[in-house]
This record gives C-alpha cells, structure tokens and sequence, in this order.
C-alpha cells in the first residue's frame, strides 16, 4: 500500500511546498514598504453664482480589490497606509475646507456628496511605466429639492517606472498623488458639478402674462391700421 | 571694437528672445477628450484612459500650454480665445501577426491603430486640426504602446500648429 501510493505523495510533496513557498512570499506592509498619500497642491474649485456648503455623507469603495492597500505586488509589495476610501475623504474634506465650500454638519449643508471609488492605485500600463489612477463617481444630492446627479471624475497620472526600491515608492506615491489632485480636480471643476449645482436652482422663466401676449399679437396690427 | 560690442549685444539679445519665444507655451489651456473606438474596434479596456494619460503627460512635456485640463473642466472665458480642446476617435485597430512579420522580415504584420484627431479653438470652435493619424508598433508589443507614439504624433502636430 505504502509502495503503491509512494509516486502521488513524491508528486503532491514538491507541489505543496511550492504552495507554503508562495504563501511565504506574499509581501506584509511594513514601516519601509508604505506610503502616505497627501495632496502636494491645493485644487481650487470653480465658483458657484452663490455660496453652497457640501456635506461628504461617505465614500463607499466599490473597486472590487480584495487587498485594497496593495499598490504593486512585485518587489517586495507597495502598500498604502490607510483604505482608499479615508484618503479621497481626507483629501475631499481638505480641499472643500479650505475652498469654505465645506458644510459644519448635514443639516447645514446645501448639496451631499456620496462618493463611489472605482479605482484607486495604479492602472494597467505597458510595463515600462507607473500608471497612476484614480476613478470617482459622485452623487451630488440636492437637500432642498431632494434631486440627485451623478457626476464621473477621472485623475491619471504617469511617472516613469524605477529600479531601486526607494525611487520605486517615490514614482508610486507621486503618482497616486497626482493622478488623486487630478480627480478631484476634474471633479470640483467639471461642468457636471456646474450643471448639477446650477441648474435646479435656475428658475423657470415665467408663463408670459395674458397682457403681454396680446401686446405680442397687437404690434403688427397696430402698425398695419394707425395710419390707415 | 564698439561694432564688435553692438554685434555681439544684438546676438545676445536675439538668442534670449528666441530663448524666451521658444519656452513660452503654444495656448493658455489645453483640455483632452476620451478617444472613444468606433465600431468593431476591440482594444484592451484600458487602453482608452492610457491614451487619455499619455496625451496629457506628453502634452505637459512638450510645454504647449500654460495648463492641460481635464475633460468637461471649465475655463476662464477670457483664456477661450488661446485654449483649444484635443478630441479624436480611434478608426481602427490592426492586432498584427507575428508570423507574418516573421515572415516579411518586419515589413508587414505589425500592430497598426489609425486615429482620427481634431483640434478646435474654445471660443469659436474653428477647426485647426483635422486628420487621420496612423502608428504602428511590432506585433509582440504591448497594444498600449500605440497610445504612447499616437501622443507623441499629436504632440507634434499641434507643436507646428499655428496659435
């Protein structure tokens, strides 16, 4: 029995060995492998005709990463140090604070914010590369009239790829902050974010008046028969 | 000598303007639009933000305007007149054959991605450019290396463009 079964374990032991290898080669984020994503620039927001306070209500991650904090596998891994969603929230609230855009609390706020992270981290590139990417959709909420617009935001950025491991986090944490600032810029300066803040707040113009329909259809008679 | 002294303080001063010319950016605002595939082509799904990344970087390498913004941002109107707006499509995409570019010895069977590029003024969307653009890598090359060298052409052609 032990004879028979002798090649299938000489077979499943290298296999099984490589598995613990592997499992033993998955990179842990440490103090040397991290990064902080902050933004470098301030992103200033287009105006509005009249001062609007936002709210962000929250900032779901809908990227569908298992390891959302994993930047780049290979070398020894890149991590973040926090979830995605709390750096966009962080970034968000900075620069709605210092643009006075931001509101106290929701009851105070004119429009709230629901952001959904597409992605956050680095994109496919051609290897040769650090394609950064950052994809928000956003729901902006009208608290008056309870009307909502979603509004796509886009930031990329690309930095030129490295060999030692220091230059390596350095280009990805460049990256990601630029190509975060460049989202939230498309975002605060979008004409989306124009037409969903301006436009349910424009009046519709007003049904002219009976009186000045008649003026409207009098004109041409009235010149047609004064001097008859 | 003083004629000497004039000569050489009028080359100096015609390299710095040319010098100061030459770094001075093309327009004010530059704003780059998604590349959408027309029908039938089938490009990697990433392929569509690389090209749209590579636009603005090399854009921003080359220094032809003061700021490269992104898509549907507003811009000041008084900057509408120097500002243009990138847009294209892309016409159609060749994957290649490695075989064949074997078998040419590299003259046929490449990679091959035909854009359509246009360039049109903010303020009264007169057209500046309008063309078919072509690139081709080697087949075994990354498809999102014809992002890059379709950017690189854009960029030189808006670089020759007049203001």
């Amino acid at each position: 029995m032990r004879v028979r079964n002798f090649p299938y374990r000489a077979f499943a032991l290298p296999l099984l060995l490589l598995r613990f290898s592997a499992a033993a080669d998955e990179p842990k984020p440490t103090p040397e492998n991290t990064i902080s994503i902050k933004l470098e620039n301030e992103v200033k927001p287009q105006t509005f005709p009249r001062p609007i306070k936002f709210f962000i209500e929250k900032v779901v991650d809908r990227s569908g990463s298992p390891e959302p904090m994993r930047v780049i596998k290979e070398r020894g891994g890149v991590f973040l140090d926090k979830q995605p969603p709390e750096i966009v929230q962080q970034a968000l609230t900075d620069t709605l604070q210092n643009s006075n855009l931001l509101a106290a609390d929701r009851a105070s706020a004119d429009y709230l914010l629901t952001v959904y992270l597409f992605h956050f981290g680095l994109g496919e590139g051609t290897g040769y590369e650090f394609f950064g990417k950052v994809d928000l959709n956003v729901v902006v909420k009208n608290v008056s009239t309870g009307k909502s617009s979603e509004i796509t935001a886009l930031g990329t950025s690309i930095q030129g790829a490295a060999v030692r491991k220091k230059n390596i986090l350095k280009n990805i944490q460049a990256n990601i902050d630029e190509a975060l600032e460049s989202a939230l810029r498309n975002f605060l300066r979008g004409t989306k974010l124009r037409d969903a803040v301006v436009a349910p707040d424009a009046k519709p113009a007003a049904p002219p008046q009976a009186s000045q329909i008649l003026r409207f259809v009098a004109r041409p008679l009235k010149g047609r028969y004064d001097h008859a | 000598m003083r004629k000497y002294y004039l000569l050489l303080a009028a080359a100096v001063f015609l390299l710095t303007t040319w010098a100061s010319a030459k770094d001075q950016p093309k327009f004010k605002s530059i704003e780059v639009k998604h590349f959408p595939n027309a029908e039938g082509v089938e490009l990697p799904p990433e392929f569509s933000d690389f090209l749209y990344a590579e636009l603005k970087e090399t854009l921003q390498k080359k220094n032809l305007a003061e700021q490269l913004i992104g898509e549907d941002e507003v811009v000041d109107s008084a900057d509408a007149a120097q500002s243009v707006i990138l847009e294209g499509s892309v016409l159609e995409y060749k994957k290649g054959s490695v075989v064949k570019e074997q078998l040419t010895r590299g003259w046929g069977g490449g990679r091959s991605l035909t854009a359509h590029v246009k360039m049109l003024r903010r303020s009264n969307n007169e057209v500046m450019i309008d063309k078919d653009i072509k690139v081709g890598v080697p087949a075994m090359a990354d498809p999102k290396h014809l992002a890059r060298f379709l950017a690189g052409k854009i960029a030189g052609e808006m670089k020759h463009q007049d203001r």
